[in-house]
């Protein structure tokens, strides 16, 4: 499934402040600044809004949301 | 409010934290630091606060008649350290308290001081704040991302019901714990659940006088508690965030509170919202950060009569909570 557009839009806005282009499916998203501790937590956030899914706070680490390949495996497990 | 006069920039300590200095910056806001001179005890930190504080209230150390003393670096481990201040402080033989709620004993402190002056048993309420954390601080590369936070400092609060000119209402304080987190933030040692503290200390449980944070934990748990007790609290007394003329949080990290900002969709400065930062300065002084906040706002002689305070704070325990106040 492709990723709604608001998280795709919190996603570019975070790679222009962050100085990096707008992530391709498999880029680390940690590694190139788009994301990190606190960005993650603003994004998990936007996440819960746009797709109505709840992350537990357990899953609330890198690992789950290190590529846009991971997240959207994330969301497809994890939607009702 | 009283910070030691030794700054330590970023520069200073970054080679020895395995860091470079603008990595310090932009993960945490925090460009320098006060860090107290070698013997320096947190209890004459404190000592000064109050001193400026009792000063700023027009009041003689003889005039107060409850002590109450928030830090989690105390001179001794056993008395507390508010006996230290009774005795510096010139104090009558009043009640002297330690309280260790971390990063939120001002919030602590200030609803224990409301508390005893509405009841009776005090009528003017010292509440001192201090850290002296540089001591405890691990200046290695494995300590680094920690180490590079803390600063010392003191702060101190006059609480009474009687008027004066430029005080702070107390409106309402909320305070919450989950000691599920217990292992998340903290200093595990000296105390009894990890055995003979003179034997503890060496091998394999060195570590466990040593700081230690669970970052993700921190950071997650802090994003969302102090969100959600900001709005509790503002909702229990009939208001919104955009009745809140002035964010004055517990010092943490900057990124922590633009994100607080963001959740709590708090009005920019164009539009009348402004968050107090002095991470820049100060850096994270645990117990006193608020207090430091909230006594550099106050100078500024930009509070005017009548604004919302919003006081919201975050520490081990996990303990949070927020506090409003009305200039």
């Amino acid at each position: 499934m492709a990723l709604p557009q608001g998280v795709t839009d919190f996603l570019n806005e975070s790679a222009e402040r962050a100085g990096a282009p707008p992530p391709s499916i498999e880029v680390d998203l940690f590694k190139t600044g788009v994301l990190d501790s606190f960005a993650l937590i603003d994004f998990v956030t936007v996440l819960e809004e746009q797709c109505g899914i709840k992350v537990p706070d357990a899953d609330v680490k890198p690992a789950n949301f290190q590529t846009i390949t991971a997240i959207e495996r994330y969301i497809d497990t994890h939607k009702g | 409010m009283h910070a030691p006069s030794r700054v330590v920039a970023n520069e200073e300590i970054a080679g020895q934290l395995g860091l470079e200095a603008e990595q310090i910056f932009k993960s945490s806001g925090i460009r320098r630091r006060h860090w107290a001179e070698p013997q320096t005890t947190t209890s004459s930190l404190a000592c000064v606060a109050l001193t400026h504080a009792l000063a700023d209230a027009a009041l003689a150390a003889e005039e107060v008649d409850y002590l109450l003393f928030g830090t989690m670096t105390p001179d001794r481990f056993i008395p507390g350290s508010a006996s230290a201040v009774q005795k510096s402080a010139g104090l009558r033989e009043i009640p002297c308290l330690d309280i260790r709620a971390t990063c939120c004993n001002a919030l602590y402190g200030l609803q224990l001081a409301q508390a005893l002056v509405a009841s009776g048993a005090a009528r003017r309420v010292a509440v001192c704040l201090a850290e002296i954390q540089s001591a405890w601080l691990d200046l290695s590369p494995a300590g680094g991302t920690l180490s590079m936070l803390f600063g010392d400092g003191a702060a101190a609060f006059i609480v009474s019901n009687e008027p004066r000119e430029r005080a702070f209402q107390i409106v309402d304080i909320l305070l919450a714990t989950d000691g599920s987190y217990v292992d998340d933030l903290g200093i595990r040692s000296p105390g009894t659940e990890f055995g003979n503290t003179r034997t503890h200390g060496a091998g394999e449980f060195a570590s466990d006088f040593d700081a230690r944070m669970n970052g993700q934990a921190v950071i997650l748990q802090a994003s969302r508690r102090m969100s959600a007790a900001c709005q509790a609290l503002l909702q229990r007394n009939n208001l919104t965030v955009a009745d809140v003329r002035w964010i004055v949080p517990h010092q943490a990290n900057a990124n922590l509170l633009v994100g607080l900002a963001r959740s709590l969709r708090f009005p920019s400065s164009e539009a009348g919202g402004e968050v107090v930062n002095l991470l820049e300065d100060y850096g994270n002084t645990s117990s006193a950060s608020m207090g430091i906040a909230l006594d550099s706002l106050r100078r500024t002689g930009r509070v005017a009569a009548g604004d919302y305070l919003l006081l919201p704070a975050f520490g081990a325990g996990f303990t949070w909570g927020a506090g409003l106040c009305r200039a």
